[in-house]
């Protein structure tokens, strides 16, 4: 890990940023503990409350959980921030679906049934397909 | 003893050489088991206001209160419980590593002679070597091996990075990380190294001509001061600075002014009463913020508007 201190990006950000890019890398697996604080704090040379604050950051992301005198762990990333993204996809979709009808007069009920409709179809595809 | 609120509470010190005020009633305070890191440049007034600290140097004015203890009276006591890094080169050029060590053991009732050890090791330090042969890197970690072995609840480093080389610079911050990590020692350093500085401190104070321009959290300075940018409208120049302005210039049609709390408020109004097109708000780094604060202190306020009036008008 590289801090670069001229860099307007406050460092605790840099920390989150670059543990991210390692667990994406695989340097941390799934399940893994993260360096102690203590022990990123003298490698990087940062004071121990700036590691802190990053791995805070981190769990409020999903990225980690802390486990209570155990240490920091990747948590399973399909399961909350893969998920996460596409479920933010999803409703940016679902609303351009429903900002068009309402533009077009179509009812919020008559909205509800076509997307209980092409829910129902969209199941049965891919019921069909396996 | 119970602990007390704050490990340093310096308040209205000043200090006068003849005519000249070389530190300017200054107030200062450190909380237990936080990291201070006092900037300024050359001349500023860090040195004597640390001096002042180790009471080395008698203060004109002020007060100086040292972990529950006033210095005035119990500057004894106080000394057992510091831990002082100079800038200046070690005195006894003729004694061994291992001798200094032995002549500094008794002063101290809390020495630890396996922290020492360790720290011997972990510095690469010779026992035998004489201190007129060590390399400023070296010297300058036996100065700290000295500071630490008595475990001291306050560690004072004056300048203590400048002149080192990266390595024994790396070394140097190790050693001081161990303190900082305890989340016990308190820890008070000037610097003008500010990449280091930005990496360290929880709490950072500037000075410039012997008084303290600002003092706060490092977090919440880089987050309440903002660099805002805006493009003057042709033949145009800025009508109302800004409060909270603490460094503006015109080049051309950029104004460039650096504001403490920037948010939609400041800027709508900036907008209203100023002849501007377009404006940008950008973070600091510390560096950056340093200048600006040191640069603005340098310009009278009076004078700001004038001086953006003719570097504009230059141009």
């Amino acid at each position: 890990m590289i801090i670069d201190p001229r860099n307007s990006n406050p460092i605790y950000r840099q920390i989150v940023e670059q543990t991210r890019d390692a667990i994406d890398a695989g340097v941390y697996r799934v399940g893994e503990a993260l360096p102690s604080q203590r022990a990123l704090a003298i490698e990087i040379r940062v004071n121990p409350n700036t590691i802190q604050k990053a791995y805070d950051e981190l769990e409020r992301l999903g990225v980690v959980e802390a486990r209570r005198g155990l240490g920091v762990f990747v948590r399973d990333r399909k399961s909350n921030a893969a998920r996460g993204k596409t479920e933010k996809l999803m409703d940016a979709a679902f609303r351009d679906g429903i900002v068009e009808g309402l533009a077009n007069d179509v009812s919020p009920t008559r909205i509800r049934e076509l997307f209980e409709s092409s829910m129902n179809s969209s199941l049965s595809k891919a019921r069909k397909r396996q | 003893m119970s602990r007390p609120k704050l490990a340093v509470d310096i308040r209205g010190l000043m200090k006068r050489f003849g005519r000249s005020t070389a530190v300017d009633t200054v107030g200062l305070s450190i909380r237990p088991g936080s990291t201070l890191g006092l900037l300024g440049p050359n001349g500023a007034g860090k040195s004597t206001t640390l001096r002042m600290l180790m009471g080395m140097l008698r203060p004109t004015a002020g007060s100086i209160n040292v972990l529950g203890r006033d210095l005035a009276t119990e500057a004894a006591q106080i000394k057992q419980r510091v831990g002082y890094v100079p800038d200046a080169n070690y005195a006894y050029r003729w004694m061994t590593v291992e001798r200094v060590i032995r002549f500094c053991r008794p002063m101290y009732r809390h020495w630890n002679d396996d922290r020492c050890a360790e720290l011997l090791d972990m510095f690469q330090l010779s026992a035998n070597k004489k201190i007129g042969s060590l390399s400023k890197g070296m010297l300058a970690k036996l100065s700290l091996l000295l500071a630490l072995s008595h475990e001291p609840d306050l560690l004072v480093l004056d300048e203590p990075l400048s002149g080192l080389d990266p390595i024994a610079r790396d070394d140097f911050i190790e050693g001081v990380m161990r303190g900082i990590c305890s989340g016990t020692q308190t820890i008070l350093f000037s610097s003008h190294q500010l990449d280091e500085v930005s990496k360290l401190a929880d709490d950072v104070a500037i000075m410039n001509h012997g008084r303290v321009l600002i003092h706060r959290p490092l977090d919440e300075l880089l987050s309440s001061f903002k660099r805002v940018r805006a493009v003057l409208q042709d033949g145009r120049l800025p009508a109302v600075i800004p409060k909270g302005t603490i460094w503006q210039s015109v080049n051309r049609r950029e104004w460039a002014l650096t504001v403490q709390d920037v948010d939609d408020t400041l800027i709508d109004q900036l907008k209203s009463e100023n002849s501007v097109d377009s404006i940008e708000v950008a973070e600091l780094s510390l560096d950056e913020l340093f200048r600006d604060f040191i640069r603005g202190d340098e310009t009278p306020d009076d004078q700001r508007h004038e001086k953006a009036q003719c570097e504009a008008a230059e141009c």
